[in-house]
């Protein structure tokens, strides 16, 4: 009995101090939002607003990648700041922590910046936005000129419109394009091609019989590699099979797919298109043609190993990844080169794309602020604006590069480095990278890289849709997106296995094919297919 | 008796088992070779496949690289102060706190017992502990690192457990020479307490070192810790190939990778020999006799 009573005592006074501890942080929340570092500059910055020397401070998230570690002195950063007489403060976050870091401040409202960069509202961001937690941008748009411009000037607004969410707000700002980026795909050993007598391949049946002449040269190899895993190979290359599952499908279902004619949604997973697809690629396991490996992801480093020793000939990649490579190989003559995407069943497709990205987010605090208006104003001029663009993909005129008529020209130090304009511009100067640059104009781009890259680019673009736009994503409320979840997470397990099976041929696509349909029926693919569809934007 | 020991010739046992313990330290200690041999070897030799357990083209470009990273000393600074600081901390609250728990006669000790046994099987949860250290104005601060985690309970317990194992006698005769509790606790308890004491500041110390999650959510840039700066480095893209395949695009140098590992965890793996020396057992054996 007596134990049962402290017990009892321990947890009521448990409950009594955690409810007064409660209170008292409610009360402290109250009187900390006053002297808050934000609160206190914006103070500052409404008495005086028409002085030119008070500089506009804020605080801004950034994430930081390791291969391009952020620097506070960095040209583009300090031009900005001098340029817009603006003082910002970057907390500067790892990117593989980023979100973490963001959700913590969205959720709870403590310690959040002003601004939040690199931010999307899908996922979390989506219930966080629907429930206050983020300003409502496009209520703002008096606000954002410079941004409404370069939206019309490429022709967006449909893009943008499919990034309102169910209220029909939307909540950040968007990077944007001009054109989408023809930034990876086939990569082949061009020498090899040549040495054997090989045409460049247009078709994936081109490419089978480029990789079996590879493995008839060389037994001990496996011609075709991957990298990362099999989603880099699935996502570029499904589309001209006419479907896009799995992990990183386009449309984000793993399972379903888009039908472009038609304007809805299919299940991909138990599609003909599919089993066509997989038929392929099985036979190039089932012959040698493709890296066993690929089950257990091959990371950048053994990726580069498998090409520069011969090990692989061809792989899904990036084109960025090509150099080091090359830089690396001992073998004379060693020629990687990027190919247009091959034609398939559905014709010649790239992975899809959307022509905007991940932009400026601003927590809901922000808008607390007595300069909002001017904050927003701001922001809007230091990213969209012609001037303020450019800096961030340029750097500074006169310095990282010069005007000759139309024509960009870096400068000298940036076109002799060994690591090529694109790289030596992120690195030493800061201009170029996805965070803090949110207009890319794809021709713009192209002056950055060698010759090779912006003829391929110029090839793909003259290509019929090439790159096709992602699919819209349907409006679920809270209910309808847990239920979908939990339709999609069986749906994708034993999609999963199954593509395991098929491609190794631990299954058979003629005799097993039935059973994984059925299998997927009784999951319930249909009931969810229905439910995109149902949800779409009228 | 030592004589005949020392000369006796070698089993098959002997053999066996030194064999085995030389295989237990090759085990531990090649991947760290490895690591070192890739941290200063050339990226050729690495992506060729050359470098097994010496480095092949040898040359430090690596720790260069990564000693003109932005931030990295000054993370390196922020840990090694963490680590020291919040060691520090952990043994004077924990010794503090598991000597007055170890005197069975005290009331309500059962009581404070269980909350430190339930505290310890459940917690508030990631976001309630957020508000909790924030609304205790500690985000962004050193503190933030250092007080919430002054008290491991297990290492408590661990504590309590070691003092309660030193005979009352000892104490007792220490207040008979006129020694307060926090006399006895200063010159008996804890000097008797050597081994108990390293063994919860080392798990305290590692433990300091290697936490990057909690530097990452309460504090500000300049005060990352180095972990942190590591897992960006070491994981940093391969975390984050979800969505638009960025990441699969830029990879960091298997050299700089392992340079990175190689500064950042040689320092607490070194401490660990140099603690050997207060792990002595049997310290009070004899003390109580008669």
């Amino acid at each position: 009995m007596s134990k049962k009573k402290i017990v009892s005592l321990a947890l009521a006074s448990i409950m009594a101090m955690s409810s007064l501890a409660a209170c008292s942080s409610k009360n402290n929340n109250g009187e900390s939002a006053s002297p808050s570092p934000s609160a206190g500059s914006s103070s500052q910055a409404s008495t005086t607003p028409n002085k030119a020397e008070d500089k506009l401070k804020f605080s801004i998230f950034y994430s930081d990648n390791a291969t391009l570690p952020f620097k506070e002195d960095w040209l583009v950063v300090q031009e900005v700041e001098k340029r817009f007489n603006v003082d910002i403060h970057f907390e500067v976050i790892p990117i593989a922590d980023y979100q973490t870091k963001v959700s913590l401040a969205l959720n709870t409202g403590n310690n959040a910046p002003d601004v939040i960069l690199y931010q999307s509202t899908k996922g979390e961001n989506a219930s966080l936005a629907l429930n206050g937690a983020i300003v409502p941008i496009s209520d703002y748009s008096d606000w954002t000129p410079n941004f409404n411009a370069k939206v019309k000037e490429f022709g967006l607004e449909n893009d943008l419109a499919a990034l309102n969410l169910k209220d029909g707000k939307r909540y950040y700002l968007p990077s944007l394009y001009d054109k989408p980026f023809y930034d990876g795909g086939l990569i082949l050993r061009k020498d090899l091609l040549e040495k054997y007598g090989q045409q460049e391949p247009k078709t994936f049946d081109d490419l089978y019989n480029v990789l079996k002449k590879f493995k008839a040269e060389n037994p001990d190899s496996y011609p075709l590699t991957i990298l990362a895993g099999p989603r880099v190979l699935y996502r570029m290359t499904m589309p001209s099979f006419g479907i896009s599952v799995g992990k990183n499908g386009a449309d984000g279902s793993r399972t379903l797919s888009w039908d472009y004619e038609k304007q809805t949604y299919f299940p991909g997973a138990i599609s003909d298109q599919y089993k066509e697809y997989m038929k392929f690629f099985s036979k190039l396991y089932a012959e040698g043609l493709l890296d066993p490996e690929m089950a257990d992801p091959i990371d950048g480093d053994k990726w580069s190993t498998k090409l520069a020793t011969g090990k692989s000939f061809a792989s899904y990649a990036y084109y960025d990844q090509i150099g080091g490579v090359e830089g690396a190989a001992t073998e004379a003559g060693f020629d990687l080169q990027m190919y247009p995407p091959l034609a398939g069943p559905a014709g010649a497709h790239h992975q899809q794309k959307s022509r905007t990205g991940s932009g400026i987010m601003f927590p809901k605090k922000t808008a607390d602020r007595k300069d909002f208006e001017q904050l927003v104003k701001k922001i809007d001029e230091i990213f969209f604006s012609d001037e303020g663009s450019k800096i961030w993909g340029l750097g500074a005129e006169g310095v990282t590069y010069t005007m000759d008529g139309d024509k960009i020209k870096y400068a000298d130090e940036i076109v002799n480095s060994p690591n090529g304009i694109y790289k030596t511009m992120q690195l030493n100067y800061g201009a170029g990278s996805d965070v803090t640059q949110l207009v890319w104009v794809n021709a713009r781009e192209m002056t950055k890289y060698d010759e090779n890259y912006s003829q391929i680019n110029a090839t793909v673009a003259s290509m019929k849709d090439p790159i096709q736009a992602i699919p819209p994503t349907p409006m679920f409320d809270d209910m309808t997106a847990e239920e979908a979840a939990s339709l999609q997470t069986p749906l994708y397990d034993t999609f999963e296995v199954w593509a395991d099976g098929f491609l190794t041929g631990k299954k058979s696509l003629d005799k097993d094919w039935d059973k994984y349909v059925k299998e997927m029926k009784t999951l319930q693919i249909e009931k969810f297919t229905q439910m995109y569809n149902d949800n779409l934007k009228k | 008796m030592n004589k005949q020991r020392k000369y006796r010739p070698l089993t098959i046992g002997d053999v066996l088992i030194n064999g085995f313990m030389v295989l237990v330290v090759l085990i531990c200690f090649v991947p760290f070779l490895y690591m070192l041999a890739l941290s200063l070897s050339s990226p050729d030799a690495i992506i060729n496949n050359k470098v097994s357990l010496f480095p092949v083209g040898l040359n430090f470009e690596a720790y260069k690289q990564i000693f003109t990273y932005p931030n990295f000393f000054k993370a390196y600074g922020n840990t090694i102060f963490y680590t020291i600081g919040g060691t520090l901390i952990s043994l004077f609250m924990s010794a503090l706190f598991a000597y007055a728990m170890s005197k069975q006669f005290l009331k309500g000790h059962k009581l404070v017992m269980m909350l430190i046994v339930f505290s310890m099987f459940f917690s508030g949860g990631l976001i309630p502990t957020y508000l909790l250290i924030s609304d205790l104005h500690l985000t962004g601060t050193v503190w933030a690192m250092l007080i919430p985690f002054a008290i491991n309970q297990f290492n408590l317990i661990i504590l309590i457990n070691f003092f309660r194992a030193i005979p009352a006698e000892i104490e007792e005769a220490a207040i008979i020479d006129g020694l307060n509790y926090f006399g006895i606790l200063q010159r008996v308890i804890l000097p008797l307490s050597t081994p108990a004491l390293a063994t919860i500041g080392l798990y305290t110390a590692v433990f300091f070192w290697n936490d990057w999650f909690n530097g990452l959510i309460y504090l500000n840039t300049n005060q990352y810790p180095v972990m942190l700066f590591l897992r960006n480095i070491v994981n940093g893209t391969a975390m984050v190939g979800d969505g638009a395949g960025a990441a699969d695009k830029s990879t960091i140098a298997m050299s700089i990778k392992s340079a990175v590992i190689i500064t950042s965890t040689l320092p607490i793996i070194i401490l660990y020999p140099m603690l050997q020396r207060f792990f002595v057992a049997g310290l009070t054996v004899g003390s109580v006799k008669g």
